[in-house]
């Protein structure tokens, strides 16, 4: 099959040309650096099937960042039929820049004019006829988003394909064009393919070029001696710059004339710019948006119209009030039940409202449905132990956590689409700096919000190599999706049991989402100035113009992470619950053991084995019997976050089951019957007598611990060096006990503050002193 | 001078970048490179929002400091 390569700028379009041609949903972001991988679809309306390949976004083919070191080699060495430039008409002369470099490659190639909509709002026409006699390659407008142009472009394609087509370079005219003639005969002597395209590069001293060409840069030297430039001395990459840009603004732009002669009026974008990215005003606007979303998704509360009831003395009527409820406070009828996912003495946010009507009337309908089924099929009571209590309640565990999940996801998607991120990177830039990273650092870390995968993927689009390992170790520590769940569960239970429901719970939430801010930005600082020392890269980004987010595309990214989310749940997290109940339900000596009997179980006897490790974290030794529940819950947890809170589950009903006296009030039809976990925590709680730090420190401990399999394999590829990568193993389970030793320890005695205090003033003047040379330590040398 | 005191909305050329080779290269491939032209938008605080061709372009305040117009 042929292969047809999409290369061009970041944020030109190339995915979403992509997603057009090959009916993917592949992720389409407005901001350089969405795609960090290559990825390949095939586009089937031509006279016969293609493989159509999207690259990371390069500026040019001198690679900055690992990402565009990608799409350079995939072009050099996997030699496509033909490579389709996408070209940003909105940019016009920058983008050629990149086009001016695949020139000089002897692969044939394929203009695409991209967002010439937009231009045409503009009133701008660019005369495409002219700038494909120029440039000497076919050029087609298309239009990416609206699927215009896209037949002619993949037949133009195909037709080049089967021609060939030797290198041409825009620097025929400069004074360099006699050196560059010079190398490219000698580097044709060798056999080199794409001659021209890596004689330019050794002129310019492109450090991978002079690595690959090792016994052609002595004679490159000897032929740039005999060379004098009056501006540029002998700044060879300069100059070719120079000579391409030049060559271009002459011949190339041209083509495109304006309506508005003025070059420099102020856009829309660039009045919002004003405001969004000004000094003072952009953080608070950012963490006011931040804050909205916070709201919308997990209020109670909507726009505080019930505190301000309060506050004029006539608070909203409770559906109880209004004589909705029957006796055992259950709505009286159907329609109350979908009031009741709205309003209940207080107007709930959207997030919470849907997530109302998913659980209330949809999944809890289902699965209890289901459950009763099962019950009364009359299996073996070990079979419908497993598929009622290990599967069934596993998968609803799971699945009942999406609509927070995707409601948030949602509104990052927009921030995304708008083109609102890359100024949050550029306004947080000022203040990453003082932690020694750089604005860019932070886009890989917000998608941390979302999951932790990706978000390693995306730290590609870092340049430097110490800056990269820093931000792949603290990305976790930005609560990802799957552990929301834990966080609400865990806050909501501790509010109804030991502040009796007077008091809201999301604002443990909250904090337990600044709380793993702040441990990044600790821990951040504390590698840069010791282990990861380096200066902190420049920022240097390009603003993309704000626009509309596209309804189609949130509604692919939040497709994208259903199916994500479905697929875990009913492999990687099926699989491990069905492990879980069988290691609670058979004994050492593999003998099959009823609910009754969990303690005995080797799961039980594993977790007790380590149980005491976690004594200074206030969920070890100190919780008796029964302790070793939340010990269970956390290694469930390295496996995949959302076991946790399933985990539970099952081990309540387990409890209960066993007559555990504690759990007298607790049935495990309310357990299972509680999508949120928060029963299922309650009688962990009552079980264990667990007191509030230790339950917090729990999270804590969660929250920054190792990550689930998948993102420590992704932190494995990304971190590529084996030691830098065990090293991050230690540097997460340090991390983890020391946040919850702090947690725990001050929670329960506060007084402890001053210690830990004391313990980091000390470390922070011992690195201060030690990096200025005051104190010295020897360190053991290494056995060769 | 540096752009970081440039007069803002209004165009000026190039004339000098010092900063190393990669970060250099970079800004050539980004439209920075000397000759052409740039136009200051913002300059708040040391990091400055610029316009290249017709890109718009945010550099933080250390890079500011290195590239220089007349």
């Amino acid at each position: 099959m042929k292969r047809f390569a999409l290369a061009g700028n970041p944020n030109c379009g190339k995915t979403t040309l992509f997603n057009s041609l090959t009916g993917s949903t592949a992720h389409v972001g407005n901001w350089p650096g969405v795609t960090v991988d290559k990825r390949d679809g095939v586009y089937k309306k031509c006279a016969e099937p293609v493989a159509v390949i999207d690259l990371p976004g390069i500026y040019s083919l001198s690679p900055y960042t690992p990402e565009e070191v990608i799409a350079r080699n995939y072009i050099l060495d996997e030699k496509p039929e033909c490579v389709i430039n996408i070209v940003d008409a909105t940019n016009l002369e920058r983008n050629l820049y990149l086009t001016t470099q695949i020139l000089e490659m002897d692969v044939p190639m394929v203009i695409a004019l991209n967002m010439m909509d937009a231009v045409e709002r503009q009133g701008d026409k660019i005369d495409a006829k002219e700038l494909e006699k120029r440039l000497g390659v076919p050029v087609v407008k298309i239009s990416a988003l609206r699927e215009q142009g896209l037949a002619e472009l993949m037949d133009k394609a195909f037709n080049e394909s089967q021609k060939e087509r030797h290198g041409s370079t825009v620097l025929s005219d400069t004074a360099l064009a006699h050196l560059i003639n010079d190398v490219r005969i000698a580097l044709s002597g060798q056999n080199v393919n794409n001659p021209l395209f890596h004689a330019i590069k050794l002129v310019e001293g492109d450090e991978i070029e002079v690595a690959m060409h090792k016994e052609t840069v002595p004679m490159v030297e000897e032929f740039k001696k005999t060379f004098e430039d009056d501006t540029f001395g002998t700044d060879f990459e300069a100059l070719v710059a120079d000579g391409r840009y030049k060559y271009i603004s002459k011949y190339f732009a041209p083509v495109l004339t304006r309506k508005n002669k003025e070059k420099f009026k102020m856009s829309r974008s660039d009045k919002a710019d004003k405001v969004l990215t000004n000094r003072w005003a952009g953080i608070p606007i950012f963490l006011l948006i931040l804050f909205c979303i916070f709201h919308l998704t997990f209020s109670e509360n909507f726009l505080f119209i019930s505190t301000f009831a309060d506050w004029a003395h006539s608070p909203l009527p409770t559906l109880e009030d209004l004589g909705l409820l029957t006796a055992e406070g259950e709505p009286i009828n159907y329609g109350v039940r979908w009031l009741a996912t709205i309003y209940d003495g207080t107007i709930y946010s959207p997030g919470v409202i849907v997530n109302n009507i998913w659980n209330d009337m949809l999944v809890g309908e289902l699965f209890g449905w289901i459950g009763g089924l099962i019950e009364g099929s009359g299996m073996a009571a070990w079979a419908i132990g497993l598929i009622n209590n290990g599967i069934i309640e596993g998968l609803s565990a799971v699945l009942s956590f999406l609509p927070p999940i995707l409601t948030l996801f949602l509104f990052f998607s927009i921030l995304e689409d708008s083109g609102y991120m890359a100024r949050i990177a550029f306004i947080l830039d000022r203040m990453f700096r003082r932690f020694g990273l750089s604005g860019r650092s932070f886009l890989p870390m917000i998608m941390g919000f979302g999951c932790s995968v990706p978000a390693m993927i995306n730290t590609r689009t870092l340049a430097d190599e110490k800056e990269r390992t820093a931000t792949v170790r603290v990305i976790p520590f930005f609560s990802c999706g799957a552990k929301l769940p834990i966080l609400t569960a865990v806050a909501g239970a501790v509010m109804l049991h030991f502040a009796k429901g007077n008091g809201s719970a999301d604002l443990i939430t909250y904090a337990m989402y600044i709380l793993g801010i702040v441990v990044a930005i600790v821990s951040v600082l504390l590698m840069r100035s010791t282990t990861l020392k380096g200066e902190t890269p420049p920022f240097i980004m390009e603003l993309p113009a704000y626009h509309m987010p596209q309804f189609k595309n949130l509604m692919a990214h939040l497709w994208d992470k259903t199916k994500h989310f479905v697929k875990k749940a009913f492999t990687i997290i099926l699989a491990s619950t069905i492990v879980i109940w069988v290691l609670t339900h058979f004994g050492f000596d593999w003998h099959f053991l009823d609910d009754e009997q969990i303690n005995d179980s080797i799961l039980a006897g594993l977790s007790r084995l380590i149980q005491p490790l976690f004594t200074p974290l206030g969920f070890g030794s100190q919780l008796g019997t029964f302790g070793w529940v939340f010990v269970l819950a956390a290694v469930a947890g390295l496996i995949a976050k959302e076991n946790v809170i399933s985990t539970f589950a099952t081990l309540g009903a387990c409890l209960i089951a066993a007559g555990v006296p504690e759990l007298n009030g607790f049935t495990s039809d309310v357990i299972y019957a509680d999508e949120t976990g928060i029963q299922a925590v309650l009688a962990m709680i009552a079980a264990t007598g667990i007191t509030v730090p230790g339950l917090i420190s729990f999270i804590a401990f969660n929250m920054t611990t190792i990550p689930c399999f998948a993102a420590v394999g992704t932190a494995k590829s990304e971190l590529g060096d084996k030691k830098r990568f065990n090293w991050t193993l230690v540097f997460w389970i340090i991390t983890s006990y020391t946040v919850g030793a702090i947690v725990y320890t001050i929670g329960s005695w506060w007084w402890t503050l001053f210690i830990w205090a004391a313990v980091a003033a000390g470390v922070t003047c011992f690195i201060v002193f030690y990096n200025k040379g005051k104190i010295k330590i020897k360190l053991p040398k290494r056995a060769k | 001078m540096p752009i970081v005191f440039a007069p803002i909305n209004t165009p000026l050329k190039i004339v000098r970048i010092i900063a190393d080779d990669k970060t250099k290269k970079h800004l050539e491939s980004l439209g920075l490179s000397i000759n052409n032209s740039i136009t200051v938008l913002s300059a708040s605080g040391g990091s400055v929002v610029c316009r290249v061709m017709d890109g718009k372009l945010a550099l933080d305040h250390n890079l500011s400091t290195k590239i220089f117009v007349a």
